[in-house]
């Protein structure tokens, strides 16, 4: 067992579930969507991001590209969620956080393959 | 730049994980606690305030409350807060701090320099591989003529001392292991702009390491070697070694020259040794050394050299070693170091002409040579300098001739570096006879008063003498003596010394031959005055008053010159 690495594949996966937990439910309905998860979604994607500075491996720097995607979608959905007053309506600024949330999971769900293709390739 | 920015990343990851957890943790906990406004009514920190809270009390502590003053529950989670930031903040700090005087991060960092300021170099450069007391020598000639330098020592004391020797051009310098080919590729050998690479380290086998991997890794490169051992000597020429250079044979030879020759001699050493002068006495550097008897104490690489010029019927040459057999000294050889008058006097210093003090050992020398002295006060003494430190020691002893084989080397390699045309010269000059000597000497010596001669190379080609090419492609005629001295110009005449025309050397060229395109031609002059060739070179006018006599001058002038002439 590599400590390291359960780290990483720990923080990796709970930034996909976190994003996940904030995406699901109505797109524009405010109350299917809790800034708290969004929040410690950003934190956990953020470490995941720090975790992969420096790695110079073929995977390593595609999952730090991948996770960067991530912390900058969830970033714009920070501050969309900050400027929501500006929005028409609640409903259409939820909808607007919803959407970038979901890039952001997309770029995570990326992360987390690439995570299963690097440890597949140990196996061999 | 990437081996650099990947270790700082890499090392950062620690703190900034840290910091990113701690600041998480206490926004999460400003959140959940609840505090009370104006109207005493419950309410909570949005994410953004708490954020924002949290952000300047790391950093600054002391903005105040905000919206509203905190309740005590607040205060306590503020006090956990306060002091883990804080020490997250001081481990960062810490860690960028260790982090710039790790060793592995300040050598990755310098290898960045390094390689920043080879892809930066705009002009021709040479590689100075070993910086001893040769490699610091060819170091000073090479920034003195304006060239580009990489000097490559594994040590970094002794390339620490370059610091303070403030060169003309800023040398680049790399601490690695030569040896390996890597350190070669780093230090530019494949930069087309790399014109060469000296060897001059104080291994032979290192030194034939180089030339070999440098000839393998670049055919193209000029490579000049130092090599004391015939073998390696022979082993670096047949990889293609363009100039190896054996400090005692060198020496050797320019003593035999001074024996037989001692006007040729003086020629020699005004042209090799133009970046430090040599010492010699003044007395034996006019009349030379006499033939006759000769101790060599020492039987080392240099008596050797020493002893092979020797080998003629005028010299009778008497060997002193302390192990005759081990060092294949000649039959009659004494046993001793010559540092005892015993020895000496054994070896018959009584009739001897020329003692030569030829051990490795800078304190033995000087004793052989003052022991030498107090016997024989007629005597004339060649000294070797191991160490350049001990140089002014032997001319105190006032000894003769001194031996620097590290000078040795230096001059010879920055003679075939800068003026090529200077080494052809030499090299055909010693088919020139007595005669011709003593009048080249008699010319230079009438042209520079101060016995300072300097030489100049002409290239007649579009680039380096547009002026004169232009002329001659009008199909005027331009002779040697013409480019060479003038009337006019009594000052700023120069002697030609050589002719280099497709590939063939003529040295002493005719005065009455025409100049064509594309001929090279070596001058001779005094270093006070600037050449008429030289002037002659890029002012078309001046080559219209000097060739064709179509006089530009100022009216005025025009007018005096006839008041004066009628």
């Amino acid at each position: 067992m590599h400590f390291e690495k359960v780290i990483f594949a720990f923080f990796i996966i709970l930034a996909l579930s976190l994003n996940f937990s904030f995406f699901v439910g109505d797109l524009d309905n405010p109350e299917h969507h809790h800034i708290f998860e969004l929040a410690c979604a950003l934190v956990a994607s953020l470490i995941c991001t720090v975790m992969k500075f420096g790695d110079r491996s073929y995977f390593g720097s595609t999952v730090l590209a991948s996770s960067l995607v991530a912390v900058l979608m969830l970033i714009a959905t920070s501050t969309a969620w900050f400027f929501m007053d500006l929005f028409a309506t609640q409903t259409a600024a939820m909808a607007t956080i919803s959407s970038l949330a979901g890039g952001a999971l997309v770029a995570n769900i990326l992360s987390v393959i690439l995570l299963i293709m690097e440890t597949g390739q140990l196996r061999r | 730049m990437s081996d650099v920015f990947f270790l700082v990343l890499r090392r950062l990851r620690a703190p900034l994980i840290l910091l990113i957890c701690v600041y998480a943790l206490a926004t999460l906990g400003m959140t959940l606690i609840p505090g009370l406004d104006d109207s005493d009514q419950v309410y909570y920190l949005t994410v953004f305030q708490a954020f924002y809270f949290v952000s300047y009390m790391g950093t600054t502590i002391g903005f105040g409350e905000l919206p509203y003053e905190f309740t005590n529950y607040q205060r306590a989670w503020v006090l956990v807060c306060i002091y883990t930031s804080v020490i997250a903040w001081l481990y960062a700090i810490g860690s960028v701090l260790r982090l710039l005087q790790d060793d592995t991060f300040l050598a990755a960092v310098s290898q960045h320099v390094f390689r920043r300021n080879i892809r930066r170099i705009d002009r021709g450069f040479y590689i100075i591989c070993g910086y001893g007391e040769t490699g610091s020598l060819v170091a000073q000639g090479l920034a003195a003529l304006e060239l580009k330098i990489v000097i490559v020592d594994i040590n970094d004391e002794r390339t620490r001392s370059l610091e303070l020797e403030s060169l003309k051009i800023e040398p680049i310098i790399l601490n690695a292991d030569i040896t390996e080919p890597k350190t070669l590729i780093d230090a530019g050998i494949n930069n087309p702009l790399c014109d060469g690479v000296i060897a001059v380290t104080e291994s032979d086998h290192t030194n034939l390491k180089i030339a070999v991997a440098a000839k393998l890794v670049n055919p193209n490169v000029t490579v000049i070697c130092r090599s004391e051992i015939e073998d390696e000597a022979k082993n670096m020429a047949s990889f293609g070694t363009d100039v190896i250079v054996n400090p005692y044979l060198t020496f050797g030879r320019r003593l035999h020259l001074l024996c037989d020759n001692p006007q040729l001699h003086r020629v020699h050493t005004w042209f090799i040794n133009q970046h430090s002068t040599e010492h010699i006495d003044e007395r034996v550097r006019l009349k030379g050394l006499p033939k006759g008897k000769w101790i060599i104490c020492g039987f080392g690489r240099f008596g050797k050299a020493v002893n092979h010029y020797l080998q003629r019927d005028e010299f009778e040459v008497v060997v002193v070693d302390p192990d005759p057999i081990k060092s294949f000294a000649p039959n009659n050889a004494v046993v001793g170091r010559g540092t005892e008058a015993e020895t000496l006097i054994e070896a018959g210093i009584k009739d001897a002409a020329v003692v030569v003090a030829a051990s490795d050992d800078d304190a033995n020398n000087l004793s052989v040579l003052i022991t030498a002295r107090q016997l024989n006060p007629e005597i004339f003494t060649v000294g070797r300098v191991s160490r350049e430190a001990d140089h002014t020691l032997f001319v105190r002893a006032k000894c003769d001739y001194i031996m620097r084989g590290s000078q040795v080397v230096a001059n010879e390699a920055l003679t075939v570096i800068s003026r090529p045309l200077v080494t052809k010269f030499l090299q055909y000059s010693n088919c020139l006879t007595q005669e011709d000597t003593n009048l080249l000497v008699d010319r230079i010596c009438a042209l520079s008063p101060n016995n300072d001669p300097i030489t100049w190379r002409l290239q007649i080609d579009q680039q380096h003498a547009p002026a004169i090419v232009e002329t001659l492609s009008q199909g005027i005629e331009i002779t040697i003596r013409q480019i060479c001295e003038h009337d006019d110009f009594p000052r700023n005449r120069a002697i030609p010394l050589l002719l280099l025309r497709d590939g063939m050397s003529h040295i002493l060229p005719d005065q009455s031959q025409r100049l064509e395109p594309n001929d090279e031609l070596l001058v001779c002059a005094s270093r006070e005055h600037t050449l008429l060739a030289q002037r002659l070179s890029h002012d078309i006018e001046l080559v219209d008053t000097v060739i064709n006599n179509n006089t530009h001058r100022i009216p005025l002038f025009r007018w005096l010159r006839r008041q004066r002439t009628a």
